[in-house]
C-alpha cells in the first residue's frame, strides 16, 4: 500500500501520475484539504487520463502519519482494483439508491467499502440505510462527510472529475476491522421529537426545542446559549439518539433560527434524543477504544485508516493531539480525514452516519 | 446492561416503524428496518407464510441484507423454517426459537401470527431475554400490519384488474356514485371519450345527466319512465360527440362498503338498428312482391323453410303456415319433375328461367318459371328460389303458335289455291281492264305471301331470346348487306359512309333487321333513283365507350306518323297501327340485341338510328359469321 502525501497540487498531479504508474496499484484513494487547483479542469483532466480507478474526496483537513494537514492531499495506492459507484442526485428523495448497488458484491470476495458524501446533500441518511439495507454487515464501511465548513462546491474524486451533490462508495477485498467511538455522555432527557423536518429539530416534548435545549445547558454548565454564541457553547452539547446495547448517535446541533435548531443528519420525530456532553478524557477514551477496536481483530493490519470528525478538533483545540496520539500505532502507517460526519459500522451491528465520532479502520493488506 | 427506559424507548421508537406502507413489501421493509435500527441488529428478514397442497412455503416478504441466503446468521436462522405442516405445528408451538452460528452470531425468530415468522440476528452480542418477551406485542403489531397490506394488496389488485377490464371494455362505459342525492361520474373509459367526447378530466363529479341525456321512453301506463330506473338494458337514444346514437343501456348497480355505485354501459347498437330497419323494409318489399319468393331444402322430399305472401297468392294457399304442412313435392304436376329440377339446381348451383307445370293448393295447374340458387347454410344445402306465374303468358303463347300456324300454314294454301285460280283466270281473261283486276288479286296474293313470311321470322326472333354472346364487325356486316342490295335492287343506291372498324354484341337478327330497313327505304321510296346511306358513329345519345350507332338514311318520303308513332311507343290501337310487320321487327330485333331505334327527320327523307352495346369484351365472345340464312 504506498501513501503519499503532498502538499501542493503540483506535487498531486505527479504522484498520481506515478502511483497509477506502479505495478502494485490497481486502484487509488485520494484525500485532500481545499485547493481551487483541484477544482480546475487541468486537474479534472488529470483524474480523466488516470488508467485505474480513483476515489475520494476534499475535507477540511486530512491526516498523514498521524498528523493532521491543513493543506495538501494524501494518495493512497490500492493493491487491489476497487468497485466504484457513483451516486448522482443526492439530495434528489426519488433517487432509487437500492438499484445502484450490487448486492453479490460480499459473495465476490470485497469486504470493505470506502464511501464519501457531500456532506451538503440533503439525503445522506436515505443513502445509508440504503447501503445497510443491501449489504448489511457483510461488509465494513468506513468514510464521512465531504466537502467544508464554509459552502458546497463539488468535493469527492472520480475518474470523471470532480463532483458535488453525490456519494461515491468503493469497494475492495481487503479486510478492515473498524472501531466506532465518541465518548460523548447523556446528562439530560431522554426528550421525544414532537415536531422536526429533516435535520430541523423544532420542538421537544411539545415545546420549542431551542428552549429546552437552553434550560438544559444552563442547569448543566450555568451557561446561558443564545443565538450569537450558539455555535460556541453547542459544539460542547450535541445531541444523542438512544440504541439499544450500542454508544447513542450523535447529532451535532450547528445554528439556531426561530427557536429550532439545525443539525448535521436527521432528527426522526417520534424519536428520543437525549442531550450529550463531553469531556477532553471521555473523548480521547474513545478514541483510544476505536483505535484498540479496530487493531482487536485476527487480521494482519499495514495501515490504519482513521475518520475524525472536524468538530471534535474544534471542540478539543488543542488537546487534539492527545486524541492523534491515541489514534497512532507506532507501527503502522495513518491516514485519514476530520469529516464533517462519519459513516462507518463496526462490523456488527447498523450502520449509521454519526456526528463528533472518531472511527479508526485497521485495513489489512491482500 | 440495558435499563429499562433504554428499552422502553428502543421498543417505542420501533413501534413508530410499524405501519401501512404502500405495499406488503415497503410495510415489511420499513418495519424490519426499524428493528435493526433501534436493537442494533446485524441483520433480520420477513417471511410470509403460505399453506400449500405439497406444504408449508416461507417467502421471503424484506431481508436485510438484499441476498440472505449469503449470510451465516440468517441462512442458519432460514434453516430453522419448516416444510411440512406437522413440522409446522411443532415449529410455532417453539417459537421464539433463539440460536447461535459458529462465529459468535445470534438469531432469533418470533412469530408473527398469522402471518409469518420475524428473523432478527445480531452479530457480536444477544438480544437479552426481556427485550425480546417485550417485542412480542409489536410483532402482532406487525403481523396485522401486514396482514391488513396483504388484503390491501389483494384488493388494490382486484381494482387494478377491475381498472384493467373497465378501460379493455370495446363500448362507452362510466362508473358513477350517488352523492347529496344527485348520480355523479366517477370513471369513464376511453371510448366513453371517444363516443361522447367527455374524458374522464371533464366528465369526473358532474351529474351523469349533464353528459348523457338520453331521449326518455315512455311507459305502458303513458308516465315517463327515467333511465336510472332499473337495471334491466334498454334502448335509448343519445347524443354522441358528432351525432345521435342508438344504444342499448344498462345500468348495474356495484355495491361498495361505502357508497352504491353505478356501472352505466352503453352498447352502441345504431348500425345494428339501421340494419334491422332496412331488414323490415327489404322483409316488407320481398312480401308485398307479385312474385313468389320461397326457400326449400332440396330433393322430392323438400320442405318449405319459408315463403312470402306472394307464393302463397299464386299458389292460392290460405296461410304461409300452410306450406309447412306441404312437401314441395306437392306443388309439381309431375313429381318427376320436381326430382329433375332440384338435381339441375344441385348440379349448376343456379337456375334462370326455367319453366314449370306445377298446382296450386288445390290442384289447378299453373305455368310458372322459377329462378334460384343453392347455398350453404348451417352445414345444409337449401335453395333459395324466386317463382313467377306465367300461365298467362304461356297461354297467351300458345294463341301466338296457333294464330301463327294458320297464318303460315292455313293462309299460305289458300293463297296457293287462290294464286293457281288467279292463273287460270288469268289465262282465260283477254280484256284488258279485267286483266288488270286479274293482276291486282296477284299483286295481293304476294303481299299476303310475304307477310306471312314475316310473321314466320318474327317467330323465330324470339325463339332466339334475348341473350346474345356472340360479337358482330360492323364492317363486315354492311359489306354482305352492300352485296345482297345490289343484287336485290340494282336500280338502287347504297352508300356506306367511311367508319373506323367497331364491332357489337349481335348475331344474324341484326343484319336481318338492317336488310328489312334497306329494304323498306327502296320499296317505299317515290324518288326516280332511290338512295340509301348507311353510317356507323359513336353514340350520340348513350356513353360513347359502350354504345354504336349505325344509321340508315333515305331520300323518300318518310315513314306514316301513325306508324312512326306506334314504333315508338311500343304499342298500336286500332286507330293508331303501322301498315306491316317490317318495322315492328326492326323494333324487336334491337330490343332483343339490347338496343334501341331512333327515328328522325333528315333533310333528304328520313333517318333511322339502331343504338347497339359496343363489343367490350365485357361478356364471353364468341366469334360470330353473320348471315342472313
Amino acid at each position: 500500500m504506498e501513501i503519499t502525501y503532498d502538499s501542493t497540487v503540483d506535487g498531486l498531479r505527479e504522484t498520481l501520475a506515478s502511483t497509477a504508474g506502479s505495478a502494485s496499484v490497481n486502484g487509488i484513494l485520494l484525500l485532500a484539504t481545499p485547493d481551487a487547483a483541484l477544482l480546475s479542469d487541468d486537474f479534472e483532466s488529470v483524474l480523466r487520463d488516470l488508467d485505474v480507478p480513483i476515489f475520494g474526496g476534499i475535507f477540511p483537513e486530512i491526516l498523514h502519519d498521524g498528523q493532521k494537514k491543513e493543506t495538501g492531499a494524501v494518495t493512497v495506492g490500492l493493491p487491489s482494483e476497487p468497485v466504484v459507484t457513483t451516486v448522482s442526485d443526492l439530495s434528489d428523495p426519488e433517487t432509487a439508491f437500492r438499484e445502484l448497488f450490487d448486492p453479490d458484491l460480499p459473495t465476490r470476495g470485497y469486504e470493505t467499502a470506502f464511501v464519501f458524501a457531500d456532506t451538503y446533500a440533503t439525503t445522506i441518511e436515505a443513502f445509508i440505510e440504503a447501503l445497510f439495507r443491501t449489504y448489511s454487515v457483510e461488509m465494513n464501511f468506513v468514510g464521512g462527510g465531504a466537502g467544508t465548513l464554509e459552502a458546497q462546491q463539488p468535493c469527492l474524486f472520480t475518474n470523471e472529475g470532480v463532483i458535488e451533490d453525490a456519494a461515491v462508495v468503493a469497494t475492495i477485498p481487503e479486510p478492515m476491522e473498524i472501531g466506532v467511538n465518541h465518548g460523548w455522555q447523556e446528562i439530560a432527557g431522554p426528550f421525544r421529537v414532537t415536531d422536526a423536518e429533516g435535520s430541523t429539530l423544532k420542538a421537544l416534548d411539545g415545546k420549542p426545542a431551542f428552549s429546552v435545549y437552553r434550560d438544559v445547558i444552563a442547569e448543566a454548565s450555568g451557561e446561558t446559549v443564545t443565538e450569537e454564541n450558539f455555535f460556541e457553547v453547542a459544539k460542547s452539547y450535541p445531541f444523542g439518539i438512544g440504541r439499544m446495547a450500542a454508544e447513542q448517535i450523535v447529532r451535532d446541533p450547528y445554528s439556531v433560527s426561530d427557536g429550532s435548531m439545525s443539525c448535521f443528519g436527521e432528527m426522526p420525530e417520534g424519536e428520543f434524543v437525549s442531550v450529550l456532553e463531553g469531556d477532553t478524557d471521555s473523548l480521547v477514551g474513545a478514541a483510544q477504544t476505536a483505535h484498540e477496536h479496530a487493531l482487536g481483530g485476527e487480521s494482519d493490519p499495514e495501515a490504519l485508516c482513521v475518520f475524525d470528525c472536524v468538530s471534535r478538533v474544534l471542540y478539543l483545540e488543542d488537546e487534539f493531539d492527545r486524541e492523534l496520539a491515541a489514534l497512532r500505532s507506532e507501527t503502522l502507517p495513518l491516514f485519514g480525514a476530520l469529516t464533517i460526519g462519519e459513516i462507518a459500522n463496526d462490523g456488527s451491528g447498523h450502520l449509521d452516519y454519526y456526528n463528533k465520532t472518531a472511527v479508526v479502520g485497521a485495513l489489512s493488506g491482500k | 446492561m440495558i435499563d429499562r427506559q433504554q428499552r422502553i424507548q428502543a421498543l417505542y421508537e420501533i413501534s413508530l416503524s410499524i405501519g401501512p406502507k404502500e405495499t406488503l413489501e415497503a410495510t415489511a421493509d420499513n418495519a424490519l428496518s426499524g428493528y435493526l435500527q433501534k436493537l442494533n441488529c446485524s441483520v433480520g428478514a420477513i417471511f410470509q407464510r403460505t399453506l400449500e397442497d405439497d406444504g408449508i412455503r416461507y417467502e421471503v416478504t424484506a431481508t436485510i441484507p438484499a441476498s440472505p441466503y449469503g449470510n451465516d446468521t440468517l441462512r442458519a436462522a432460514i434453516d430453522h423454517l419448516p416444510d411440512t405442516v406437522d413440522e409446522q405445528l411443532s415449529f410455532v408451538t417453539d417459537l421464539p426459537v433463539t440460536g447461535a452460528t459458529d462465529n459468535g452470531s445470534h438469531y432469533y425468530l418470533m412469530e408473527l401470527p398469522d402471518f409469518g415468522v420475524l428473523v432478527l440476528g445480531k452479530r457480536g452480542g444477544e438480544i437479552d431475554e426481556i427485550t425480546r418477551s417485550a417485542l412480542k406485542p409489536l410483532n402482532e403489531k406487525l403481523a396485522e400490519a401486514c396482514r391488513s397490506q396483504l388484503v390491501e394488496g389483494q384488493l388494490r389488485t382486484e381494482r387494478n384488474r377491475f381498472e384493467a377490464v373497465f378501460d379493455a371494455i370495446p363500448e362507452p362505459v362510466a362508473n358513477t356514485v350517488i352523492e347529496h342525492g344527485e348520480e355523479r361520474v366517477k370513471r369513464v373509459n376511453r371510448t366513453f371519450e371517444t363516443t361522447f367526447g367527455y374524458d374522464e378530466r371533464t366528465a369526473r363529479d358532474r351529474p351523469i345527466d349533464d353528459l348523457i341525456n338520453p331521449e326518455v321512453e315512455t311507459a305502458t301506463d303513458g308516465s315517463p319512465t327515467s333511465l336510472h330506473d332499473g337495471s334491466e338494458p334498454r334502448e335509448v337514444r343519445c347524443e354522441t360527440a358528432d351525432s345521435v346514437g342508438e344504444f342499448l343501456f344498462r345500468r348495474v348497480p356495484v355495491d361498495t362498503p361505502d357508497s352504491r355505485e353505478y356501472i352505466h354501459h352503453y352498447v352502441d347498437i345504431t348500425s345494428q338498428k339501421q340494419r334491422q330497419e332496412e331488414l323490415e323494409r327489404y322483409e316488407r318489399l320481398v312480401e308485398n312482391l307479385p312474385i313468389g319468393v320461397y326457400r326449400t331444402t332440396p330433393g322430392p322430399e323438400g320442405e318449405f323453410r319459408l315463403v312470402n305472401g306472394g307464393l302463397v297468392d299464386i299458389l292460392e294457399g290460405t296461410s304461409r303456415d300452410e306450406f309447412q304442412e306441404l312437401s314441395v313435392t306437392d306443388i309439381y304436376v309431375d313429381p318427376d319433375e320436381r326430382k329433375r329440377f332440384s338435381d339441375q339446381l344441385l348440379e349448376q348451383g343456379s337456375v334462370d328461367g326455367v319453366e314449370l307445370r306445377l298446382q296450386t293448393v288445390s290442384g289447378n295447374p299453373v305455368w310458372c318459371e322459377v329462378s334460384g340458387i343453392a347455398v350453404e347454410e348451417h352445414g345444409e344445402t337449401v335453395f333459395e328460389l324466386a317463382l313467377q306465374d306465367i300461365t298467362e303468358r304461356k297461354e297467351r303463347q300458345q294463341q301466338l303458335a296457333v294464330l301463327n300456324r294458320v297464318l303460315r300454314h292455313n293462309l299460305r294454301n289458300a293463297m296457293n289455291v287462290i294464286r293457281g285460280n288467279t292463273s287460270l283466270l288469268s289465262d282465260g281473261i283477254d280484256n284488258e281492264a279485267l286483266q288488270a283486276h286479274v293482276t291486282a288479286i296477284e299483286q295481293r296474293v304476294t303481299n299476303l305471301e310475304q307477310l306471312s313470311e314475316k310473321a314466320g321470322t318474327v317467330r323465330s326472333l324470339f325463339d332466339q331470346g334475348r341473350e346474345v354472346n356472340v360479337t358482330c364487325d360492323v364492317s363486315e356486316l354492311l359489306g354482305e348487306l352492300e352485296s345482297e342490295f345490289q343484287e336485290t335492287h340494282p336500280s338502287a343506291t347504297l352508300r356506306i359512309d367511311e367508319f373506323d372498324p367497331v364491332a357489337v354484341w349481335a348475331d344474324v337478327r341484326l343484319k336481318m333487321a338492317l336488310m328489312e330497313l334497306v329494304d323498306n327505304a327502296v320499296v317505299h321510296n317515290d324518288q326516280p333513283e332511290p338512295v340509301v346511306t348507311v353510317s356507323v358513329d359513336a353514340s350520340e345519345t348513350k356513353p360513347a365507350d359502350s354504345w354504336v350507332d349505325i344509321s340508315i338514311i333515305d331520300n323518300g318520303p318518310g315513314i306514316p306518323d301513325d306508324e312512326r308513332r306506334a314504333i315508338e311507343t311500343g304499342k298500336e290501337t286500332p286507330l293508331q297501327h303501322g301498315t306491316g310487320l317490317g318495322l315492328w321487327l326492326v323494333y324487336w330485333t334491337v330490343s332483343l340485341l339490347g338496343g334501341e331505334i331512333t327515328i328522325d327527320d333528315h333533310p333528304t327523307g328520313t333517318r333511322i338510328i339502331l343504338t347497339l352495346p359496343r363489343a367490350s369484351g365485357d361478356r364471353s365472345p364468341q366469334a360470330a359469321s353473320v348471315d342472313a340464312n
